[in-house]
């Protein structure tokens, strides 16, 4: 909000330092200063007037209370005017309010006689530094009360007031008014407004109705000064996409005690200007606001800040702030609250006033003087560390990728849009839900880099996101979950899990499984193999990969992942021209398997023996196959085979392959003789042979 | 005959080894002469055959030509070496400056690099790490947080919900305050890494997703001040930037935090000689801080009169922006190697 040097200067006793200076004490000690500009001969401030101090601070009043206190400075008396009634000519204001829950105090004035004309230089001037127009006496004197004391004021034409009536109520749905500013509305249901006689006259709160507005004309007015529930207001203003500076005052909420205050003052101002008498006075304040205590303990000061401060400066500080204090005993203080503090309620909001206003920067750095506790490690953290250099040092680059993703990423990557969790209120349809998977999102990576780049390796690591099964039928109640025995379920409240996704463009499926291969190696995980996916119904969300080129990752019984390229006419969809290999990791899987308990194996002291063999088999045939049968027979003497080449061509059978391995014999404890080398070798030749297709070539 | 034979000789032998073009020349020459079967060696070896009186003299004369000879020899190559190490130096010559062979390597993301950083200084002041769900409940992320239900409020926090369940994104780390006070007796210290979203239109400093990291240090009554916080976060700050960062507090609102607090950091763009990082104040806001409120321990089922502590919040992706002089937040989030391979 917009506050005026000048304005604030004439609310304090005594000087007040340069608007710079006081930016600066202002930022330190209550809101921060977010601007200050020169206008004419007044400086104009925008002020960050913090949410909880709405209350009393959108007001110079509120300012200058907070400079007043900073300064140690004493604030002036506004001058006001006691309102008395004269016996007037006019009929009383009926007032009927339809919602007495939904208003706290209705204070009003009508006066008789009123001169309507141009404002006075010095009120035009003011409004205008704080960028308000000047209309007319009456309306601008409203918005200078307004902008003094925070209380929000409302003229009414009395004679355009149809029936005398003035009719408080929420609005019904589709009702229509026509506001200050010309704008129509039509109405919301439970909008707080005034009725006449037969029609709406004013938007509680926000703004008055253009049917009984103030003009040059005007004879006789009624002034208001209502307070009215924040809560209501504020719906109001979202209901109607409407507001005003009144509205933002109003829904803070603020002191009902401030409605005769304002009165009193725009009568004294009033009285100046437009001579008018008051010819009826309307008070409905059902529940007067008292003074709240709290009894301050000066341990709890010292222990919460860390600072001792002496119970003399606490008592100045929070006294210039308008608190009454009175001391209790050595320890304890008993402390008034002003009723327009609506932010305090506990010791603790008094210890925040007592520690800004004498300034946290005088509180010195001191180290915790507590037991040391050394810090739990958090093996999720670990395990992401360990896995991110890894595929860092095979190459990749990490990518973070938002959470969510559009329908048409969804429907390219074949998701069923049931299937997954919808955003009630996104921003753009490009949020509009949370990942399933983070392959969608790779995707577009690849294909955006590969215009600068020719060979991509990325990955990502971080959560998707799946409707849990079931979760629908016990759907949370906050409450619940929340106090007690729920309270203890840390459990995600929605199917939300890590997965570790990576690609590498080009045709490299093998090159992929080797860093698979490599990075589960690295992780401890042994009993890793590769199985051809069989694709069921459900599992349409597979169905991104091209099923002749993907493979399951298995670990013992459990899937965890897939490799393989992605289908041709996906990548046509999203005009990515290469092949695109991806892998898909379930991260909370694969972080159970894995092994920390890395052991070092001894290097044998005996000499290696490699020897090859060359098998011919049919093309179908799976690598995996073959292996199995070597190493079954070959047992612990064979630490390692390798396949070092495929060969396919013109001089082999049709529809045969050659497969060639070298197959590395060594045992931990003894040098192994070539008869005993030649035996096994022997045996793996006949069993690989008890398959008739398949040819050991000698 | 011998005389004649050795002057000869030494002409000869003079001549040759001048005219040698390379070492391998001059091995020949030396061989020819000095070596097993050389003409000298024969000569010396001959020379026990004669009478003493010629011995003596001829053997003389054969010596003083022999180490005449390895003299010469010697020098050449010395010359010769020198000029074969020149030639080689010139076939060998290479540009050094040519530039190296491009070697691919991976890279981590920046916020990846931040947050280990963050975690590390944290954990070597005594803070675990810990971290919670994304999806959350309105009381984890508001109630307990003493933000209520119907409250302006929450108009602090952009909320995007979920459908059907009332469930939402969360809106900041702290929730995992609640999930970790319930489950944990106090006294603890964590921080809490985390992505966090908010319904918020993109530019260059607003994304829809970003990171947090929270903080939490609680312990009985009087042992944790914000005298402690202060210098908890400035040992963070002057790990984290430099040395010569300096930290303030100012007055700030937060639902679950009294008294609370803005932490600035003086700029470590400009060093507080005024930039457009800073809007020439020379202090950039760093994080929302304060004195846990008692009502979140209430909430947590903890015992306020027994229990202090204070917590905080920053923008992991600030933090990292600030550290690498990133100007737009939404580079994060866009997989662009242009910009990732920089780390």
């Amino acid at each position: 909000m917009l506050f005026s040097y000048k304005w604030l200067e004439s609310l304090i006793e005594g000087k007040i330092p340069k608007p710079q200076k006081l930016a600066e004490l202002l930022t330190m000690h209550s809101f921060e200063v977010e601007e200050i500009e020169k206008r004419g001969q007044d400086f104009v401030l925008d002020i960050a007037v913090l949410p909880d101090r709405g209350s009393d601070c959108l007001s110079h009043l509120g300012i200058a209370r907070e400079i007043s206190a900073i300064l140690r400075k004493k604030l002036k008396e506004l001058k006001r005017e006691k309102l008395k009634t004269i016996k007037g000519k006019i009929k009383p204001i009926k007032l009927k309010i339809g919602c007495p829950r939904l208003v706290s105090r209705y204070s009003a004035i009508v006066l008789e006689n009123v001169k309507i004309a141009s404002s006075p230089r010095w009120l035009r001037e003011r409004l205008k530094s704080l960028g308000l127009r000047s209309v007319n006496n009456v309306v601008d004197l409203t918005n200078f009360i307004m902008l003094e004391t925070g209380q929000p004021l409302h003229a009414f034409d009395y004679d355009k007031i149809k029936g005398q009536k003035i009719i408080i109520r929420l609005s019904k749905k589709g009702e229509k008014l026509i506001t200050l500013d010309d704008k129509k509305h039509t109405l919301d249901k439970d909008i707080l407004v005034i009725e006449d006689q037969n029609r709406l006259i004013d938007l509680v709160g926000i703004m008055g109705g253009k049917n009984s507005e103030v003009d040059f004309k005007t004879k006789n007015i009624v002034l208001q000064a209502g307070n009215f529930d924040r809560w209501t207001i504020y719906q109001g203003i979202k209901k109607l996409n409407f507001s005003t500076q009144a509205a933002n005052i109003y829904i803070h909420g603020f002191d009902p005690n401030l409605s005769i205050l304002a009165l009193e003052r725009i009568h004294y101002l009033f009285k100046k200007l437009s001579q008018g008498q008051i010819v009826q006075i309307i008070d409905v304040y059902p529940k007067k606001v008292k003074l709240s205590k709290i009894k301050l303990d000066l341990k709890h000061v010292e222990n919460l800040l860390g600072i001792k401060i002496s119970a003399n400066e606490i008592k100045n500080i929070l006294t210039h702030l308008h608190f009454n204090v009175t001391r209790k005993s050595k320890v304890i203080l008993e402390v008034k609250v002003p009723t327009w503090r609506l932010d305090i309620s506990i010791s603790e909001d008094l210890i925040e006033e007592i520690g800004r206003i004498s300034g946290f920067q005088k509180i010195p750095s001191l180290f915790p003087t507590v037991a040391l506790i050394p810090p739990q490690k958090n093996l999720n953290i670990f395990w992401e560390n360990l896995n991110k250099d890894i595929l860092k040092e095979a190459g990749f680059s990490e990518v973070y990728n938002s959470s969510f993703i559009n329908k048409k990423e969804a429907e390219i990557s074949n998701f069923k849009l049931t299937k997954l969790i919808e955003v009630k209120n996104p921003t753009s349809l490009d949020y509009q839900y949370l990942r399933p998977s983070l392959i969608p999102k790779l995707l577009i990576n690849a294909r955006d880099n590969l215009k600068n780049f020719q060979d991509i390796r990325i990955f990502e690591l971080g959560k998707v996101f799946k409707e849990k099964s079931g979760s629908r039928r016990n759907s949370i109640s906050s409450k619940t979950l929340g106090y007690r025995s729920g309270g203890r379920k840390d459990k995600s409240l929605a199917g939300e899990k890590r997965m570790l996704s990576g690609l590498i463009s080009g045709d490299s499926f093998y090159e992929l499984k080797g860093v698979i291969d490599l990075f589960l190696e690295k992780l401890g995980i042994v009993d890793v193999y590769y199985d051809n996916f069989q694709p069921t119904p459900e599992t349409s969300e597979m169905m991104i990969w091209n099923l002749q080129k993907c493979a399951e990752i298995k670990i013992g019984n459990s899937e965890v992942g897939f490799l393989g390229e992605i289908k041709s006419d996906i990548l046509r969809k999203l005009k990515i021209k290469e092949k695109i290999i991806v892998f898909d990791l379930d991260f909370e899987k694969l972080q159970k398997l894995a092994d920390e308990q890395h052991e070092y194996r001894p290097i044998s002291q005996y000499p290696a023996a490699i020897r090859d063999i060359a098998l011919l088999v049919p093309r179908e045939v799976r690598v995996a196959d073959v292996l199995n049968v070597i190493e079954r027979v070959g047992g612990g003497t064979i630490i390692d085979v390798d396949l070092f080449d495929i060969y396919e061509g013109e001089e082999l059978p049709m529809g045969k392959k050659n497969l060639a391995f070298h197959l590395i014999y060594q045992a931990e404890n003894k040098t192994l003789s070539s008869k005993e080398i030649d035996a096994i070798q022997k045996k793996i030749i006949k069993a690989l042979e008890k398959n008739r297709e398949w040819e050991v070539r000698r | 005959m011998a005389k004649i034979n050795l002057k000869l000789l030494k002409k000869e032998a003079a001549k040759k080894v001048k005219k040698a073009q390379n070492l391998k020349e001059l091995d020949k020459i030396f061989k020819k002469y000095l070596g097993k079967q050389g003409k000298l060696t024969q000569i010396l070896r001959s020379l026990k055959k004669l009478p003493k009186e010629k011995r003596k003299k001829i053997g003389g004369e054969a010596n003083s030509l022999k180490s005449f000879l390895e003299k010469i020899i010697e020098e050449k190559r010395k010359t010769l070496e020198k000029k074969s190490q020149e030639e080689l130096n010139k076939k060998e010559w290479m540009d050094v400056t040519l530039p190296g062979k491009k070697i691919q390597i991976g890279h981590l993301h920046p916020l990846t690099q931040t947050k280990r950083e963050v975690e590390n200084i944290f954990q070597s002041l005594g803070f675990s790490v810990v971290e919670g769900p994304e999806i959350e409940n309105e009381w984890y992320n508001f109630d307990a947080l003493n933000i209520p239900k119907d409250h302006p409020a929450r108009d602090m926090w952009d909320t995007l919900y979920l459908k059907p369940q009332k469930l939402l994104l969360r809106t900041h780390t702290s929730p995992v305050q609640i999930r970790y006070l319930e489950r944990n007796q106090p006294p603890l210290r964590i921080i809490v890494p985390g992505r966090v979203y908010r319904r918020e239109a993109t530019d260059a400093s607003h994304e829809i997703n970003f990171y947090q990291v929270e903080g939490l240090m609680v312990d009985r009554k009087g042992k944790v001040s914000v005298a402690n916080f202060k210098a908890i976060i400035e040992e963070f700050v002057k790990r984290f930037f430099g040395q010569s960062v300096q930290i303030r507090l100012r007055p700030s609102f937060f639902p679950f935090t009294e008294p609370s607090f803005e932490v600035d950091i003086s700029c470590v763009v400009c060093s507080q000689k005024g930039c457009s990082t800073c809007q020439g104040t020379g202090w950039i806001e760093a994080m929302g801080a304060g004195m846990v409120h008692p009502n979140v321990f209430k909430n947590a089922g903890l015992n306020p009169q027994e229990w202090q502590g204070f917590a905080f919040g920053m923008g992991m992706d600030r933090l990292a922006m600030m550290k690498y002089k990133i100007n737009d937040i939404r580079l994060f989030y866009g997989g662009d190697l242009r910009f990732l391979n920089q780390f």
